[in-house]
């Protein structure tokens, strides 16, 4: 995953992380004169003080600002690296099996994945308000979602499947696990092992960072500071809140969240319910007219999704999964001669490594007494003890 | 073996490089969930702990602690917090790569021989504030501070580890479990059943993990949770309506008896007045009024002197070799990192309480439990 450089990103709106406690306490007391702080006193103390934490604001500090936060450019790039490195990958797939197969295959591109991916990012609301899942359930899986398919292709992974996985492990990363099989059966024609082959890959996928910082959290803290501006009636902006709300969700479908902190998604969705109400607010907060233009790009960005056929296009994503069908990684489906021969490649390299380690063990010399003894009979079948039996480290894999 | 040249997905390759970066050498310790293995950086000979998670096992995929742990120690980066150096998954197990660490706090108390002065004790209260303070700060909740979750690196450095429990700070108005923190060191409140709470029961857990350092002994060993509570009201008076509001109407209230106020310093002789108070305010009945991390950080405890021992010259945890002669007894390190990276269950060991009787065993670790299921509800 590329790192994003920090000059890259502007977090606007996130406030600066307040001074380690204990060196703000010593030099208030000294500045106070309360209480008599010899020097040697922080000068002792000093070392304990934590000297990189300091600097940084704790959006800085995490996954998402770290691993999550794209340019534009670099947010197409990835995408179409993904997309090419997999066409290229399933070519080779198609041609190992017979040569010239692969001609006349009408891949998929970047742009027609993340159509797809779209549509299923979308039916994750659906799926939420059925299970009574929090909006941060329905965040968190969305963002998985987005994120799995920036390192991964529908032409590998169909989405329906993983939208699943996602949404299963998002309940569980945030605090609101269900079980597998109430899970599964109340989603028509899934079996728990849709979900469940799929979760490593996924959490692999996110590089097992877990925790996403949401913008409608942000939506919350906006709204408070809204109440404290003068001449502002709580039923006026009670309204505005609502909107806000809608104008994050609808954020949601697009590549915001890659692209802008969540603070600036929600004042996005702010400026596009009041534009006069959030213009004051951002006079308060003293930001500069150029702080304010992520502001508004965000609010563009959630316009045009509003547009008409802005949101999901029908016609292009039922034409994407009409020509998935055909352009499928071969060795991705059980049963077809490229995936069992992948299979035992994988396999033959595990038999390999488990060789290797057993040589090495008997090397070692830790296998020269079997407690067990040598041989087993049981009735006329001779079977012999697995040499490692009882002995394993349990490091198989 | 596989090699990057195998056909393979870049989610996969970048999987297989972070597992290649490590080795295994010996296993140092198994529990129920995790088996715990010393390993190697290879490119820096930097030394490691890999905590393998059996996932294989459950039914419902990734469990719960180890969701919680990787999430949290993924976003929690503090030299008083233990470091999670990577994240691998191979066929059934999912690996995570931990700082190693020699020791934990637990060892240190127990071990007779070492001398604490008072320079030491707070050394390792301050840095458990303030990796606490962190955790706080980054809304965190850590529900399981004890002795043996504060490990410590062989420069003196205290990390607050094992994260299984942890959980962000609930929005207002959500439930959360109150079947968290080990028994001794669990605050009254969720031992009444309370399910609205903040980072006060971590600070009761320090106030007891402070007084365990004075006393070198568990301050609150309650054998059930009800004795529990008696223990509490035994050692700080039953509180008063006016100490601490309306808790008679908390979900699992229970009379147990009316027991008088004994001033602090009557057990600890040795402890200066600060802090006698500064342990007080830790063991504030009331939730609302126990003092906070950061307050607790610009306590006068810590601008008086003596002054906080560096980390560096504190007392070093006398570590038992990892490949002993004998069976390992629970007293040895190994026995003592196992238990504070696996969910292992708590040993067994006598221990004399700090009011005297013979306490059985340690109150077993909670992580098992799928303890949020009802949290939301």
């Amino acid at each position: 995953m590329n790192h994003i450089k920090q000059e890259d990103i502007k977090p606007a709106l996130v406030q600066e992380e307040p001074k380690d406690a204990l060196s703000l306490s010593a030099a208030t007391l000294t500045t106070n004169g309360k209480k008599e702080v010899k020097k040697e006193d922080v000068d002792v103390v000093k070392p304990l003080v934590r000297e990189s934490d300091g600097r940084k604001s704790l959006w800085q500090g995490s996954s998402q600002y770290r691993h999550w936060m794209f340019s534009q450019e670099m947010l197409l790039k990835q995408r179409t690296h993904t997309n090419e490195t997999a066409v290229t990958a399933i070519k080779r797939a198609y041609e190992a099996e017979e040569t010239g197969s692969s001609n006349g295959i009408e891949f998929i591109n970047a742009q027609e994945e993340y159509a797809l991916v779209k549509l299923y990012v979308d039916k994750i609301s659906a799926l939420c308000d059925h299970f009574r899942w929090t909006e941060e359930v329905e965040a968190t899986a969305m963002t998985y979602l987005k994120r799995f398919y920036l390192k991964n292709t529908v032409m590998d992974w169909h989405p329906k499947n993983v939208m699943l996985t996602a949404l299963f492990l998002a309940a569980k990363t945030t605090n609101q696990p269900i079980s597998l099989d109430a899970y599964t059966s109340a989603i028509p024609k899934t079996s728990p092992s849709d979900v469940l082959d799929l979760e490593f890959l996924v959490a692999q996928s996110l590089s097992f960072e877990f925790a996403v910082w949401p913008a409608f959290r942000a939506v919350w803290g906006i709204w408070l500071d809204l109440q404290s501006l003068p001449d502002t009636r709580p039923e006026a902006i009670k309204d505005i809140l609502n909107a806000a709300r809608e104008h994050v969700r609808t954020a949601r479908l697009t590549d915001a969240e890659f692209l802008y902190p969540p603070s600036q998604i929600a004042a996005g969705a702010f400026w596009l319910a009041s534009e006069t109400l959030t213009e004051q607010w951002a006079k308060a907060k003293g930001l500069t007219a150029s702080e304010l233009e992520p502001i508004k790009e965000v609010a563009r960005m959630i316009e045009r999704e509003n547009e008409p056929g802005g949101r999901i296009n029908i016609e292009l994503v039922r034409d994407v999964d009409r020509r998935l069908r055909l352009c499928k990684n071969p060795e991705k489906i059980p049963g077809t001669n490229a995936y069992k021969r992948k299979q035992a490649a994988a396999e033959a390299a595990a038999n390999e490594k488990r060789a290797k380690k057993l040589a090495a063990e008997q090397q070692a010399g830790s296998m020269d007494v079997d407690v067990f003894g040598e041989k087993i009979f049981i009735g006329d079948v001779k079977q012999e003890a697995k040499p490692d039996l009882g002995f394993s480290s349990g490091d198989e894999d | 073996m596989l090699t990057e040249d195998t056909p393979m997905d870049s989610v996969e390759k970048e999987n297989l490089r972070r597992a290649q970066k490590y080795t295994k050498d010996a296993k140092v310790g198994e529990g129920a969930y995790a088996v715990v293995y010393k390993g190697r950086e290879i490119a820096t000979g930097r030394q490691v702990a890999i905590k393998k998670i059996k996932v294989g096992q459950f039914k419902d995929g990734l469990d719960m602690s180890a969701v919680r742990e990787v999430k949290y120690l993924q976003e929690l980066h503090h030299p008083n917090v233990i470091e999670l150096l990577d994240v691998f998954s191979s066929k059934t197990n999912l690996n995570l790569v931990l700082e190693f660490l020699d020791g934990d706090l637990e060892m240190m108390i127990n071990d007779k021989t070492q001398k604490f002065q008072a320079a030491d004790m707070k050394s390792w209260m301050v840095m458990t504030l303030r990796g606490l303070e962190f955790c706080h700060r980054n809304h965190i909740l850590h529900r399981d501070l004890k002795p043996n979750n504060l490990l410590l690196a062989s420069d003196g450095q205290l990390k607050l580890a094992d994260f299984g429990l942890a959980r962000d700070f609930a929005d207002p108005g959500l439930k959360m479990t109150c079947q968290v923190i080990t028994r001794w060191y669990r605050p009254p409140e969720l031992l009444f059943g309370c399910r609205y709470y903040s980072g006060g029961g971590d600070m009761w857990s320090v106030g007891c993990i402070f007084a365990e350092l004075m006393l070198r002994t568990p301050y609150l060993p309650g054998e059930s949770d009800v004795d529990q509570i008696k223990t509490i009201f035994r050692a700080l008076g039953t509180p008063t309506e006016e100490e601490w509001p309306g808790y008679t109407s908390l979900p699992d209230y229970v009379s147990v008896g009316h027991f008088p106020k004994t001033p602090l310093r009557d057990l600890f002789t040795a402890a200066s007045s600060e802090a006698i108070n500064l342990l007080a305010k830790f063991l504030a009945y009331d939730p609302m009024r126990r003092i906070s991390a950061r307050e607790a950080l610009n306590h006068a405890y810590f601008f008086q002197a003596p002054n906080a021992t560096h980390h560096s010259r504190l007392p070093k945890c006398k570590i038992v070799s990892t490949e002993p002669e004998e069976p390992p007894t629970h007293d040895n390190a190994k026995m003592d990192l196992m238990k504070s990276l696996t969910a292992g269950p708590s040993s067994g060991r006598k221990r004399k309480s700090s009011i005297g009787h013979e306490v059985v065993s340690r109150p077993p670790a909670l992580r098992h439990m799928d303890v949020d299921k009802h949290e939301s509800l």
